[in-house]
């Protein structure tokens, strides 16, 4: 393990959160705001250390696959440490802890927040937690990775942590060709989004934050109230869009638009990935409008905003789903877990290894029926092998696991079950709201120290699908 | 880049560091010093008058007493002096506004002192006022508490104001303080990042240069050791090398 390289390329990524902690800082500068200085010291703090690594190290041609996982792994953690620099800095609601969960927060794009009145935050502060979803989105490692040195092997394992396996077989492109095409349809959609709600009437600064934390499937709002704060139908219907577009597979957005075979219309993975998210709502709306609201309009509203929200890991909010029933309740617990696509910036369980799971039960029966036939079963003309349905499992072991053992955790430390069990879900998911006291428009503020840092880890175990963080468990067995 | 700028850039970096934290520092707490005196200039000035207007009131209610009990000389000089305390009192309080709408606090108090004075400024030894405990009751006792409570709430208004600066300043000595503790976090972990640096790309290869020189007559092969850089550590590897060589050459 070569230390030095890992330096080298942490400075990098240092160096690149420095460029939005500028942006920040400018902002507070023209506005006269109290989080000027805090921003400006962060700043310059992760210029000095992103700076220092590219002094002595030199460029390298080779970076191993193990140097790679540490590299997204504390990547993304020292990210997370620069990032609550200027939390801490400006104070107010920020404790130590709450910076840290913040910026976890930020980085994972999960969205959950310890803030009770984010518009009293200066618009610079508010305009980084939003850069961190978008730097987090992309996945600041990918980022990185544009401006690393061309290295063979180590692409490949930072693309498996960033995509997963199944994503990089399901899209088949050069790994270069990946990175580059999701960085071009990441800051595409985010520009769009930011003209079309400028057309629906909201300002420049919530246009920017808001598409900030839609394109990334965040879901920080500078708003208290989130998306509710408009009141606005055409805005909730340009951020569902968006959602719903955030949550497929950015390899096939760029393949809609080179008129590829291979594009949005013909993936079988996003046919079902949208009718799931329609079934979602429509149970949804039938329930809302039985025993909430009576209106069909208001129903269909309500549930399609908050099933697409958080079935794409986003976590805005038009309204507290904490006083729904049960059943709807259920529902949006459901697309938590599931999430959306492979390959988006969401996070969770992903739809695609749900679908595989489909398959693999119902190839499980035809191997009952007929236990001589040797049945292959496909994922968008990709087979399905035994050993991505075994990593599937142990994946969906490993998922299941950490939400128990967080929420055990956090009951034990005097959260109520449904608050403990949905936080757990919603952070592991990087989904970001759950229910009771952490509902879709309530916030992590009141949860007990240990807990929030409890959940922090959850969200980058969720973020980083947990392989990535139990591999540094094994760091001695590397050397 | 040469190893005197790589040495130097790095103390040149935490200097750097300190410099941002300490300035930062100072600025906040220079905010912190402006603040102190704000409070002091602007609330604590009011609610020191405010007091000092209660005390006039209560000087004037007891002359008051005192003439109601037929002491003219006495209760005129206790009556005036309470006069003259809250004119100066109601003088700095007027000329010390800081909050929204503390002006129309001052009016108030301003009606109804003015009421109140003239209840006392006409006769009260002689008449049937003298030894009337009913009719200070009913007229001066009740105008006396009015003004009373205008000047309460006044000095309440600057009280308040007074604790919300006091918690801001809180967060002012929080900010001064936070960057100090990062920079030596921050100075912390940059001194070990430094060490690593000088170890891996200078000491370490030094130490192997050295070790190779020393066991140079039993080693036929050219030198192992690596060097990463391209800096004067190279340049000595290769001179070494070449030293070596012509050595060899030789015998």
């Amino acid at each position: 393990m070569r230390r030095a390289i890992i330096f080298r390329q942490l400075g990098l990524i240092v160096l690149f959160n420095s460029l939005f902690l500028l942006i920040s800082t400018v902002i507070s500068g023209i506005l006269h705001e109290t989080s000027f200085m805090p921003l400006l010291y962060s700043t310059l703090i992760s210029i000095i250390f992103g700076i220092f690594p590219l002094v002595f190290v030199e460029k390298t041609e080779n970076i191993q696959n193990k140097e790679g996982i540490l590299i997204v792994v504390s990547g993304w953690i020292i990210s997370c440490l620069f990032g609550m620099l200027p939390f801490v800095l400006w104070g107010g609601e920020f404790s130590l802890i709450n910076a840290w969960f913040e910026s976890v927060s930020g980085f994972t794009t999960t969205g959950s927040s310890i803030l009770t009145e984010i518009e009293s935050l200066p618009k610079g502060l508010l305009f980084w937690r939003s850069a961190t979803h978008w730097i987090g989105g992309i996945g600041i490692i990918l980022f990185a990775l544009l401006i690393f040195p061309k290295s063979g092997s180590s692409r490949h394992t930072l693309i498996r942590s960033e995509l997963s396996e199944l994503s990089k077989q399901s899209f088949r492109t050069k790994t270069t060709n990946i990175l580059k095409i999701i960085l071009f349809v990441y800051a595409g959609l985010t520009l769009l989004e930011t003209i079309c709600l400028l057309l629906a009437g909201m300002s420049v600064f919530d246009a920017i934050t808001h598409s900030f934390a839609t394109i990334a499937t965040g879901g920080f709002s500078p708003k208290n109230d989130s998306i509710a704060h408009f009141n606005s139908v055409a805005v909730e219907i340009i951020i569902m869009v968006f959602m719903v577009l955030s949550g497929m597979h950015f390899g096939l957005h760029y393949a809609t638009l080179t008129r590829r075979k291979r594009n949005l219309f013909t993936s079988s993975i996003v046919r079902y990935y949208l009718l799931f998210l329609l079934i979602g709502i429509i149970l949804v709306t039938l329930k809302l409008h039985m025993s909430e609201f009576g209106e069909w309009g208001k129903s269909l509203r309500y549930a399609s905003f908050q099933v697409i929200s958080l079935g794409t890991t986003t976590g805005f909010a038009t309204i507290d789903t904490a006083a729904w029933p049960a059943f709807a309740q259920i529902i949006l617990i459901y697309f938590s877990v599931q999430c959306a696509c492979i390959g988006s910036t969401s996070g969770g369980l992903k739809f695609d290894r749900i679908l595989m799971l489909f398959k693999s039960i119902k190839k499980q029966i035809q191997v009952f029926l007929h236990p001589q036939a040797i049945i292959v079963k496909r994922l968008d003309k990709m087979k399905i092998t035994n050993e991505m349905e075994q990593f599937f499992l142990t994946f969906t072991i490993l998922y299941v696991l950490v939400i128990l053992l967080s929420t055990i955790i956090n009951s034990f430390f005097g959260m109520d079950l449904m608050t403990s069990f949905s936080a757990s879900v919603a952070t592991i998911g990087n989904v970001g709201p759950g229910f009771g006291e952490v509902s879709s428009l309530g916030n992590f503020a009141n949860l007990p120290a240990v807990s929030k840092f409890v959940l922090t880890i959850v969200m980058l175990m969720g973020r980083l699908e947990i392989f990535s963080i139990l591999s540094m468990f094994y760091l001695r067995s590397w050397k | 880049m040469r190893l005197r700028y790589k040495i130097l850039s790095g103390f040149l970096l935490i200097v750097a560091m300190l410099i941002v934290a300490g300035s930062f520092s100072i600025i906040e707490f220079s905010k912190i010093s402006k603040s102190v005196e704000d409070l002091l200039d602007n609330n604590y000035r009011s609610i020191e008058a405010s007091k000092n207007l209660l005390e006039a009131l209560e000087r004037e209610d007891s002359g008051v007493l005192l003439l109601l009990h037929g002491n003219w000389n006495e209760g005129r000089k206790v009556i005036e002096y309470g006069d003259s305390l809250f004119k100066k009192s109601l003088y700095i309080v007027e000329n010390n506004i800081t909050e929204k709408n503390e002006e129309s606090y001052i009016d108030s108090i301003k009606r109804r002192y003015k009421k109140y004075k003239t209840i006392w400024e006409k006769p009260i030894v002689g008449t049937y006022k003298e030894e009337n405990i009913n009719w200070y009751y009913r007229e001066t006792h009740t105008v006396f508490l009015e003004v009373k409570k205008a000047v309460k709430n006044l000095m309440d208004l600057n009280q308040e104001s007074m604790y919300q600066e006091s918690t801001k300043l809180k967060e002012k000595a929080k900010r001064a303080i936070m960057p100090g503790i990062v920079a030596i976090i921050s100075a912390f972990i940059f001194l070990f990042l430094f060490n690593y640096f000088i170890s891996h790309y200078f000491i370490s290869p030094i130490e192997k240069l050295t070790e190779e020189l020393e066991n140079f007559p039993q080693n036929k092969e050219n030198l192992e050791t690596k060097i990463d850089s391209k800096d004067e550590m190279n340049r000595l590897k290769k001179a070494i090398e070449n030293v070596i060589n012509k050595v060899r050459r030789r015998i």
